[in-house]
């Protein structure tokens, strides 16, 4: 098995994108990735399309095949993978595969969703066919409910409190706003959206006890890598990133049958695993983008990947441990709440970011100083199916 | 009153109790279940009160949780109140089989839960 | 314009008299300050100002939205509709959002238009609730008649307060109306109207001296720009 390089990156500012069409945004990210790695006059092997809605938001399917004939990148092999809000990390991980096996030299991955071509209602009700058609589905759950029945039990045994939520959005935020591929590009106060009686308004219940500004914004866009053996990655002039680990898991599809529903043992163990394949440890990692579609879910897998413990990552968060210069800088794009969530396209955003990070890249309000090795970590359905990557820096 | 609809499989094995269906046991990977319905009140595991609703739902809100049956049956139901507010988790909740939304026209039945 | 008042007289609808609605400020979610309060006539034309770039911007029915409040606020201002007002929400005097609506009779009113110049910030929900407590608390009506031209306002009004559906028709065409009553408003009052009295002075000041409109791009930016928010 080859050693495996992302040796180009490329993404597309994330918000509402009314102009473009899906298959704009994914033709789009993948020149600016081809660009990026030199490639831009020249072919690649295979292409994974990450995508959860287009058959069903766009009335569109085979999408890659598509793509490939649109950005003339025939005869490659092209899939396009859907993993519900995980597409993007497993089209990453199918890439990977495709490269380490050594039957494919160049790969590009790209990911992409348009939602907002939809009403708020159908865009709701497209994330909740996730859910079990008989046991959830029929009974009107959202993502976001299913996410504020698990607040209410991590807050019940962890103490986990509004205002640890709170600082996570704040954040967030203030780190979007310095993200020029951000959707959000607003900070937020804590009066605004907590304090002042005023917040019944500005900042009201979408899913007790979670409010508006737990949860992401509803977005379009697209983000793509490119990927080659390590061996080859050299020849280009960027720093190759190095994918040093990945992991995935599964676990129960409803909440219900699992033992304890605040374990995420999917996160635990696809953490676990891109770790021990990396041989390194959570403490080694300098830069993480985790799954934040709730600001719950940063907090509950910034412990369960093992920055924290159990019961503290709520406590890390307010008190600045997650913060650029804190002790484990988590989503300092802005993260699913700020730089947006076309559900397709965030798990390759986020190897994007970390990529930009590992690179040394970034301005000075947004780099990781001397970051060298990063985390990602893309949740499908509600934490029953979860992938996670070890990135590494090769020094040249 | 409509009879709970809800089949839960319990594993000829092992013991233990699926909802919903699962063609092999979690634990023992069997494959012999006999049908199990839920026995009497559910005890409130958790809920939350939902506004952003989906597709194909007129109210302002739903207040949806998951109960655990006397008998280990868990299930996700709509709850019969005006506010989360007037819930905890551990309530014993009164289980009932009534319309929980309309497609194309016709009702589709599932479990509502009343506190006692 | 010459204007011959003998002849007003008789083109001029009678106007009910309304008591002043009293300014308030609202936090907004990104702590700047939303300074709701009534405006005058004679601001019209500055208020237009504003409201003329929406007229060309089909996202979110601002067009429609626009064009109709253009005509309800220059009618106002020329005279020649029942009992008109309008509030303003302003940032630092920038206007950012406006609603209008009129007395049908001392009873009902209905509402007009909302238009919210900066996204984000739930300003078309704070200056919807404030026409609304002008309606029901400060001018003391039974109810009053709205419609929802854009799927945000009918998420915003009628299925979160929620309204009532009635029979009567819209006066502008459209779907038929649905109506807000005391009870309604009074449920619903804790959850959707804020807002703090008597607004500071100098947060006042600045709102009273001058409404200040933005350019045309970035009216243009905010409502339909690239990346929306």
């Amino acid at each position: 098995m080859r050693d495996v390089a992302i040796i180009g990156v490329g993404m597309i500012p994330f918000g509402r994108r009314d102009e473009d069409t899906l298959m704009d945004m994914l033709a789009y990210a993948s020149l600016k990735a081809l660009d990026d790695a030199g490639l831009g006059d020249k072919t690649v092997d295979a292409v994974y399309v990450a995508n959860m809605g287009a058959a069903l938001l766009q009335h569109q399917t085979a999408i890659a095949s598509s793509l490939v004939d649109r950005l003339s990148l025939i005869p490659a092999a092209a899939e396009a993978i859907e993993n519900g809000p995980a597409s993007g990390a497993s089209a990453v991980k199918n890439g990977l595969l495709a490269v380490a096996s050594g039957y494919y030299d160049y790969v590009m991955v790209v990911g992409g969703e348009k939602m907002r071509e939809v009403t708020g209602w159908r865009a709701t009700d497209f994330v909740a066919t996730m859910t079990h058609p008989l046991a959830e589905y029929v009974y009107g759950i959202t993502l976001p409910g299913m996410a504020g029945m698990f607040t209410r039990l991590y807050m019940e045994k962890y103490g986990v409190t509004r205002e640890q939520l709170i600082s996570v959005a704040i954040k967030n935020q203030e780190m979007g706003a310095l993200n020029p591929y951000s959707h959000v590009e607003m900070a937020i106060t804590k009066e605004g959206i907590y304090d002042s009686p005023h917040s019944v308004v500005n900042n009201p219940p979408v899913a007790d006890p979670l409010h508006l500004y737990d949860a992401c914004p509803v977005s379009d866009g697209a983000a793509a890598v490119i990927l080659c053996p390590l061996e080859m990655a050299k020849k280009f002039s960027k720093p190759p990133v190095l994918i040093a680990g990945f992991g995935q898991a599964t676990d129960t599809q409803t909440l219900q049958e699992r033992e304890d529903p605040t374990d995420l043992k999917a996160v635990t163990l696809a953490a676990q695993k891109a770790f021990d394949m990396a041989k390194l440890k959570p403490g080694d990692i300098h830069v993480a983008e985790l799954h934040d579609a709730f600001t719950i879910l940063e907090i509950a897998e910034s412990e369960h990947v093992g920055f924290f413990k159990k019961g503290e990552g709520g406590k890390a968060a307010i008190s600045g441990k997650t913060r650029l210069g804190g002790q484990i800088p988590i989503n300092v794009s802005g993260g699913l709440k700020a730089r947006g969530h076309p559900v397709g396209a965030t798990g390759v955003a986020q190897v994007v970011e970390i990529v930009f990070q590992l690179r040394h890249e970034l301005n000075k309000e947004r780099q990781v100083k001397n970051a060298k090795n990063g985390l990602t970590v893309n949740f499908g359905g509600f934490g029953n199916n979860v992938l996670a990557f070890v990135l590494r820096r090769v020094e040249q | 009153m409509k009879e709970i609809a809800i089949k839960a499989y319990k594993c000829k094995s092992c013991g233990k109790i699926h909802y919903p269906f699962h063609d092999r046991c979690l634990s023992c990977k069997g494959r012999d279940f006999e049908v199990v319905k839920p026995l009497g009140n559910g005890k409130l595991v958790t809920f939350t009160q939902i506004f952003n609703l989906p597709w194909g739902f007129d109210q302002r809100f739903l207040i949806i949780g998951i109960v655990e049956f006397e008998n280990g049956i868990k299930a996700m139901g709509q709850i019969k109140v005006q506010s989360s507010e007037e819930l905890r988790t551990g309530m014993l909740m009164k289980p009932s089989w009534e319309p929980v939304r309309v497609e194309q026209g016709e009702n589709v039945f599932g479990l509502k839960l009343e506190p006692i | 314009m010459p204007v011959d008042m003998e002849l007003e007289a008789v083109l001029r609808p009678p106007i009910i008299p309304m008591p002043p609605y009293p300014p308030k400020v609202i936090t907004l979610a990104n702590g700047k300050k939303l300074v709701v309060r009534q405006a005058a006539r004679e601001d019209v034309p500055t208020i237009l100002k504003g409201v003329y770039p929406c007229l060309f911007i089909e996202r979110d029915y601002y067009d429609i939205v626009s064009a109709r409040l253009y005509g309800e606020l220059l009618a106002w201002y020329r005279y020649r509709v029942k009992s008109e007002y309008c509030l303003i929400g302003q940032i630092d005097g920038y206007l950012v959002g406006a609603v209008n609506g009129r007395l049908e009779n001392e009873k009902v009113g209905m509402s007009y238009h909302t238009l919210a110049i900066d996204r984000g910030l739930r300003i078309g929900s704070h200056l919807f609730a404030a026409k609304m407590e002008y309606h029901m608390e400060i001018m003391g009506q039974e109810e009053v008649l709205i419609v929802a031209e854009s799927p945000i306002g009918f998420r915003r009004w009628m299925i979160e307060y929620p309204l009532e559906k009635t029979n009567i028709p819209h006066e502008l065409g459209g779907g038929d109306s649905y109506r807000l009553t005391q009870d309604i408003y009074n449920l619903a009052k804790p959850r959707l109207v804020v807002g703090d009295r008597p607004v500071p002075q100098e947060l006042l000041d600045k709102a009273m001296d001058e409404i200040i409109i933005v350019d045309d791009d970035i009216i243009h930016e905010k409502i339909a720009g690239l990346k929306g928010r």
